[in-house]
């Protein structure tokens, strides 16, 4: 009887405490939304009410003010390009080195190519920027080349521990039925490393999405190739006068993001989760 | 006949051998040219005097390092990401075992909490900043004087007293949504028939949870406490978009007295000192806790 009046107690206790983290989340979007859609007048009555009816000035400001198509396309052809590369080099990169393991090469580059997870960003940041300028490279080209580089030491470690555990018989198979190395790569290895690429997708095309140290370096000096983020702190910067415009601008710049968590949530997760465990 | 069969399956080999060579190489090569090549130039010029503009510069040795050292702001900025990353570590794996925790004992609507609790990761750490940076100026005052709480009304990132744990807070509500899903895997990787018979020997369930359920989280909690030291130490992004450093210099962490030095105040051999000692601590703290968090693991 003590036991259990003691576990639904403790059930209790844990619906509380989830429903103050539910609302401690919450809050900030429930601000951003209400205030991106009230006039200023009305924000400075009351900061917290429900707007009495949807202002959408602010919105038009944003647009209008600031080029969001273009920073959205900007953060897109980022984005979508470095994934890509990512996807097709790195994938190649570890197949070939879980594959020759015990060959010196590629078990130099194995750890040449592992010893960059534990360098800091900020450790290249400095002399990236004057290296990157002197190469006439401090643009969109040279932001997605910088993304796959520092994409490879994760992406190689994760995937030649992924590699190694599949066997190597079809391919051997295939290899004696004539079939060329490229061919049984493609055909083969990379359907059996789906859940592994779909994981490195993930985490990877967050990272280049939400990227702020990096676009800040690099394309910072000419606005016509801002990423998103950049362009949120550019923005606020440049309007703090108007909150309620830089409200709709977050919000505006949360969308997509939040459509594609909406619409595969269950990949996100677990991709994002995945990839924190083996790193 | 065997002969020709060999020879062939010799010349598949070669063949074979210079197409995963191939297949190594963009990679390779890309990491190697912007990778590799961009530290040992950071590692020159952190041996010059050049402040990045002028055409010439000479070889100073162990001149920028020296400098480093003996600066009590670089040491301010030191302690600053101590102290941070410290908190930042402790809140992070008190808060998310929490959550997981009450999320491993309900049922109902927990679907709900539990994507309603992931989506600040998804978020880039830049509108996360600055939606926080509205609201500690325009909401969190307002709730101080509803609740009369004097140092609630005032902005806590316009106190240089309070400006870290306003960053703090917001690190935190980001920073706790992937750990919490780590450790409720954890929580639901204990075999529950070892809980029960823990149960049937008669152990609380304090004793339960420290005797069968930790030692099952130690993986998991190794790998929190290791990415959140690394982020603790390299700690930026928050900061440059809600105080850029101030008031005064009580949030200058050391990524952006780096920054500031390199891009604003012309010290760009410096800078780059200050970051190759920021990669020793963090490669030094990194080994340090991989080192302490395995032995624990072992003892258990």
């Amino acid at each position: 009887m003590n036991k259990i009046k003691s576990s639904t107690l403790l059930k209790t206790l844990s619906y509380i405490f989830l429903f103050l983290g539910l609302i401690i989340i919450l809050i900030p979007f429930y601000l951003t939304i209400i205030t991106a859609f009230k006039s200023s007048q009305e924000s400075s009555l009351n900061f917290f009410a429900f707007p009495h009816s949807l202002y959408w000035d602010n919105f038009l400001g944003v647009f209008k003010k600031a080029n969001y198509f273009m920073y959205f396309k900007n953060s897109a052809i980022i984005t979508v390009t470095s994934v890509c590369f990512i996807l097709l080099f790195i994938p190649m990169c570890a197949y070939g080195i879980a594959r020759n393991m015990k060959e010196k090469y590629y078990n130099f580059i194995y750890v040449y190519l592992l010893a960059g997870i534990f360098v800091p960003f900020q450790v290249i940041m400095v002399p990236l920027v004057k290296y990157l300028s002197k190469l006439g490279m401090t643009n969109i080209p040279g932001l997605i080349i910088m993304h796959i580089t520092l994409a490879s030491s994760q992406g190689v470690f994760l995937l030649v521990n992924y590699i190694r555990t599949i066997p190597r018989d079809m391919e051997e198979a295939a290899a004696i039925d004539g079939c060329t190395t490229f061919k049984a790569y493609y055909k083969i290895v990379v359907p059996l490393m789906k859940p592994m690429l779909a994981t490195i997708l993930v985490m990877n095309a967050l990272w280049v999405w939400n990227d702020f140290q990096m676009p800040l370096l690099i394309l910072n000096q000419s606005p016509d190739i801002w990423t998103l983020p950049l362009f949120q702190f550019n923005f606020k910067s440049q309007y703090t006068y108007d909150y309620n415009m830089a409200f709709a601008s977050y919000l505006i710049a949360m969308v997509p993001v939040m459509i594609v968590y909406a619409s595969a949530q269950k990949y996100i997760v677990s991709g994002l989760t995945q990839g924190a465990v083996k790193s | 006949m065997q002969e020709g069969k060999s020879v062939r399956n010799h010349r598949k080999i070669r063949k074979s051998s210079k197409v995963m060579f191939l297949f190594t190489l963009p990679t390779v090569v890309l990491y190697t040219t912007f990778f590799i090549i961009t530290m040992m130039v950071g590692v020159y010029y952190s041996f010059t005097n050049w402040n990045g503009i002028s055409k010439k510069y000479k070889m100073v040795g162990l001149k920028n390092y020296i400098t480093v050292l003996s600066d009590k702001r670089f040491g301010k900025a030191m302690g600053f990401n101590i102290i941070y990353t410290i908190l930042l570590v402790a809140f992070v794996v008190l808060i998310s075992l929490l959550i997981a925790m009450a999320l491993n004992k309900v049922t109902r609507l927990s679907t709900l909490f539990r994507s309603v609790f992931f989506i600040p990761a998804v978020i880039s750490m830049v509108t996360v900043g600055l939606i926080w940076n509205e609201l500690f100026y325009r909401a969190v005052p307002f709730l101080g004087q509803l609740l009369g709480i004097g140092w609630l009304q005032t902005s806590l990132l316009g106190n240089p007293k309070t400006a870290m744990f306003a960053i703090l807070i917001v690190n935190l509500w980001q920073g706790c949504a992937i750990p919490t899903v780590l450790f409720l895997a954890g929580l639901q990787s204990v075999p529950s028939d070892l809980l029960e018979s823990a149960m049937i020997d008669g152990a609380n369930s304090w004793q339960r949870f420290r005797s069968v359920t930790i030692p099952y989280l130690i993986p998991v909690l190794n790998m929190v406490v290791i990415t959140q030291v690394k982020s603790g130490l390299t700690v930026f992004d928050y900061i440059k978009v809600m105080t850029n450093g101030g008031p005064g210099q009580s949030t200058e962490a050391i990524g952006l007295l780096i920054f500031r030095h390199a891009i604003n105040e012309g010290k760009f051999s410096r800078s780059v000192a200050e970051s190759m000692i920021l990669f020793l601590i963090v490669g030094i703290v990194s080994a340090v806790t991989l080192r302490f968090t395995s032995k624990k693991q072992v003892g258990e």
